[in-house]
């Protein structure tokens, strides 16, 4: 029995010595960064988390690390930015922890480097299904938040061109069309992450919505996102006056603008919207898309435009596509032309062993000896050596390195 | 080329043959011949004919029609009664002199047979006969026992006894009336040998050279006989107690220390089993310029066809037709299909692979280049793992395929909404 632990024990120190090259050489790199909390050695097993959580200091040797973003922050940065199987994540580990990945990196160092003065530049994040360009998406803009840029995150834009229910035509122009549900959620939740600069930013010409109301010049734009939330009806109106704002105020000695949108292809794609006389409905024919559209053109300085485009969600697109020139089609490719390409890959050999970890770190994993006399009397040993690697080359191959693919393995592993 | 030969004697062989091959097409069902019956037919056949009474009667006469009659009056009968009832008359009996003619017109057609084909007489083997005959006799039929064939006259009339009695009407065998006779005489005859044994035995130990480590019958790879075989050598049927009790006296005579004298009659009852995995066949490894070593495979499943090239120093690349497998195979229970051949192996990460597959549906074609990947990586693997595979069915093509659709049913199986009016 004594020999049985025994021998439970070395092998689990045989699995710690195999891991361990895979992240602890990145703590020989550490030579002259300012601030140094590192890879804690204190428990072996804890070597895929970095407690840096400021994504301004993750550098290459916190690739394949997961960084915990504290729940206060996830509040107001992402009331409604991150995936929906993330969030699901979120509610059941408690925490939110994101894996640190190269694209990610590359992108927060573009912007770092970026002048104020010069037009924004547009960086369209590409790749396979499910190999992660939203989360990427977010760990960059929750990097800008930190830096105390203002927030513009469309989590969806996919949603804006189908299934939507309330379909009204717009008061302003009248070949468009309003989607005031979509608008008024959209606003209360940039209301929550740009709190303080709503107060801040003045509006520059006087706005009348209709008859009896109207906001004047140089109220605060918090007004003009009351105004959408409350009546409904010139919500898509308000999220217009409010880009329109932002774009004009963005100027190098004030505020930095960072303007975030997952699934940028549905702006110039196709939409399952109908008119009344069954026709479909253009894209530029919608008041949200076309606000946005003028958003993502580069003629205004101060900040920066990321985008991701996905075929997940995308109506009318063969899953096979995921290159930006097919799945933004010749209109939207010249209109985002030119723009910084990220591609984002499938988990390379190191992130997946880290995302393995996490997963049974947090008891996600489990592996059951096949006695259960011995499971019983070794309940706080790991499970032979054996057992782990072979789940894990199962899973390596099932699926193929593909970060959606692991996680919905695992889902109900 | 269809040799024009006037047909003498050989297209009468031929022609008989063929009567011969309707004929065991009628009697596929009576194999069996029993001797009691012989007495039967004897009676029945006589009604209404009158023939000579033949002087002697060979031991080993087998009788066709009955040569002795025992009327000798004409009896005024119905047509009805004069009618034969074919069915109860038995089997139909063959003498030995048909047979020995039978013999001797299928050795001369042989001949022809292998004159007209351009083959040796001399060494013209039964293949040689099942091929030609194919060739001259091309049948569409699906059931292979309904096609022409020319075989040896023992292999196509069943087995029938000699008659047991004399003309004095006495039984030659001195068991014939247990009714059993070859049954019985055989468990007599080995029952004698079980004594010999025991007596050697016993002087053995009388002398005292008695010892228990005395060379065994090898029993691996074989089986005893069963039922059917043991009656087609008894030619006499028999139940399975029967069959069960001479099996039983057998393994009793194994259990002796001396049964090595014996092994021989022994190994009589014995047939061989084949060894399955001896049937795959294994192509070696072949390399291509990088010095690589892979191998490739085909497989079928349902109407899906695949072929697969497997790799050795891979990293786990699967690629489907040109795409990633993940993207060919979304539903998991596909790309499970694909994982089996590489993780009984335990060679999750240690090949890559490229396939080609056409066809049938996503499971169809996932099952298909399952099977070629097994087959594929026979090459890499050692003997035992072959024998593994096998066991684990990753060898067996699946035979299922779609049922067809029958007339008068809406499917293959599923009737038409039964209606009351």
């Amino acid at each position: 029995m004594a020999l049985k632990r025994l021998n439970r024990i070395v092998q689990l120190s045989h699995t710690v010595s195999l891991t361990r090259p895979l992240h602890g050489s990145g703590c020989g790199l550490q030579l002259g960064a300012a601030t140094q909390t590192e890879a804690p050695m204190e428990s072996p097993r804890a070597v895929f988390r970095t407690s840096e959580s400021e994504p301004a200091s993750h550098g290459e040797q916190h690739i394949g690390q997961f960084y915990t973003i504290p729940p206060s922050q996830v509040k107001t940065i992402f009331p409604h930015g991150l995936p929906y199987r993330f969030q699901q994540q979120i509610k059941t580990f408690n925490e939110a922890c994101l894996m640190v990945r190269k694209p990610a990196l590359e992108l927060i160092g573009y912007l770092k480097k970026a002048d104020p003065a010069h037009p924004s530049v547009r960086y369209v994040l590409y790749g396979e299904r499910g190999t992660g360009k939203s989360l990427s998406l977010c760990h960059a803009l929750h990097h800008c938040s930190l830096q105390d840029w203002l927030i513009l995150h469309v989590p969806d834009a996919h949603l804006w061109v189908k299934n939507c229910k309330e379909l009204m035509a717009s008061s302003y122009h009248r070949a468009r069309f309003d989607q005031p549900i979509e608008a008024s959620v959209w606003l209360k939740n940039f209301r929550v992450t740009n709190e303080r600069f709503l107060k801040e930013i003045k509006t520059s010409q006087k706005y009348i919505w209709s008859k009896r109301e109207f906001t004047d010049e140089g109220r605060p734009l918090g007004e003009i996102v009351d105004q959408g939330v409350t009546r409904v009806k010139n919500a898509s109106d308000a999220v217009g006056v409010v880009l329109k704002e932002l774009k004009a105020q963005a100027r190098p000695g004030s505020y930095r603008l960072v303007v975030g949108v997952d699934g940028v292809n549905a702006l110039w794609g196709r939409t399952t919207l109908r008119k009344e006389d069954r026709s479909l409905i253009d894209p530029s024919e919608l008041t949200l898309v076309h606000n946005l559209r003028k958003m993502m053109k580069n003629d205004w300085c101060g900040g920066a435009v990321i985008a991701t485009v996905t075929q997940t969600g995308s109506v009318f697109t063969p899953s096979s596509a995921y290159l930006p020139q097919e799945l933004l089609g010749k209109e939207g490719f010249d209109f985002l032309d030119p723009f910084l390409p990220v591609l984002v890959r499938a988990y390379s050999e190191k992130e997946f062993e880290s995302s393995y970890q996490y997963y049974r770190d947090r008891h996600w994993i489990q592996h059951h000896t096949v006695d259960s006399l011995k499971s019983i009397l070794c309940v706080s040993l790991a499970p032979p050596a054996g057992h782990t690697e072979e789940g894990k080359k199962e899973l390596l191959f099932l699926s193929n390195r593909n970060p959606a693919a692991l996680e919905r393995l695992c889902a109900f592993l | 080329m269809r040799s024009i030969v006037r047909l003498g004697v050989g297209g009468v062989i031929l022609r008989a043959l063929l009567l011969r091959s309707c004929a065991l097409r009628r009697s596929v069902s009576k194999m069996a011949a029993s001797s009691g019956r012989v007495l039967k037919s004897f009676v029945q056949g006589c009604c209404g004919c009158s023939s000579v009474i033949l002087p002697s009667i060979a031991r080993n006469v087998i009788l066709q029609k009955p040569a002795v009659t025992v009327l000798a009056r004409l009896v005024c009968t119905s047509s009805t009664l004069q009618r034969k009832n074919i069915a109860a008359a038995g089997p139909e009996k063959y003498t030995q002199e048909f047979i020995k003619k039978q013999i001797e017109e299928f050795n001369i057609g042989k001949r022809h047979l292998a004159n007209m084909m351009g083959e040796d007489p001399e060494t013209f083997t039964q293949e040689g006969i099942d091929r030609a005959i194919a060739y001259l006799f091309p049948s569409g039929l699906f059931e292979k026992r309904a096609r022409p064939v020319m075989k040896h006259p023992d292999e196509i009339f069943p087995k029938q006894r000699a008659v047991q009695w004399g003309e004095d009407g006495r039984p030659f065998h001195f068991l014939f009336y247990t009714g059993k006779q070859s049954y019985y005489s055989l468990m007599h005859d080995t029952f004698g040998k079980f004594l010999d044994i025991q007596k050697y035995q016993d002087r053995m130990r009388a002398e005292g050279l008695f010892s228990q480590e005395t060379k065994q019958v090898n029993l691996i790879g074989s089986r005893w006989m069963i039922k059917e075989e043991l009656e087609e050598i008894l030619v006499q049927p028999i139940s399975d107690h029967d069959c069960l009790r001479f099996i039983q006296l057998l393994e009793r005579i194994l259990a002796l220390p001396y049964c090595s004298m014996e092994e021989e009659y022994i190994q009589r009852f014995r047939r061989a089993l084949e060894v399955q995995s001896k049937k795959q066949k294994i192509e070696p490894l072949q390399y291509d310029e990088n010095e690589v070593a892979f191998s490739t495979g085909e497989g079928r499943r349902k109407t899906a066809t695949a072929t697969t090239i497997v790799r050795d120093n891979g990293s786990g690349n699967i690629t489907v037709n040109g795409v990633d497998y993940l993207h060919y195979f979304p539903v998991l229970q596909d790309r499970e299909q694909l994982m089996f051949p590489f993780q009984f192996l335990d060679r999750l990460g240690k090949h890559d692979m490229e396939c080609k597959v056409t066809g049938g549906g996503r499971s169809a074609q996932a099952g298909a280049i399952r099977l070629a990947t097994a087959r594929a990586l026979l090459s890499f693997v050692t003997e035992n793992e072959v024998e593994s595979m096998r066991q684990a069915g990753l060898l067996t093509p699946d035979p299922r395929v779609k049922e067809r659709q029958k007339p008068g049913q809406e499917g293959a199986r599923r009737k038409f909404t039964w209606n009351k009016r």
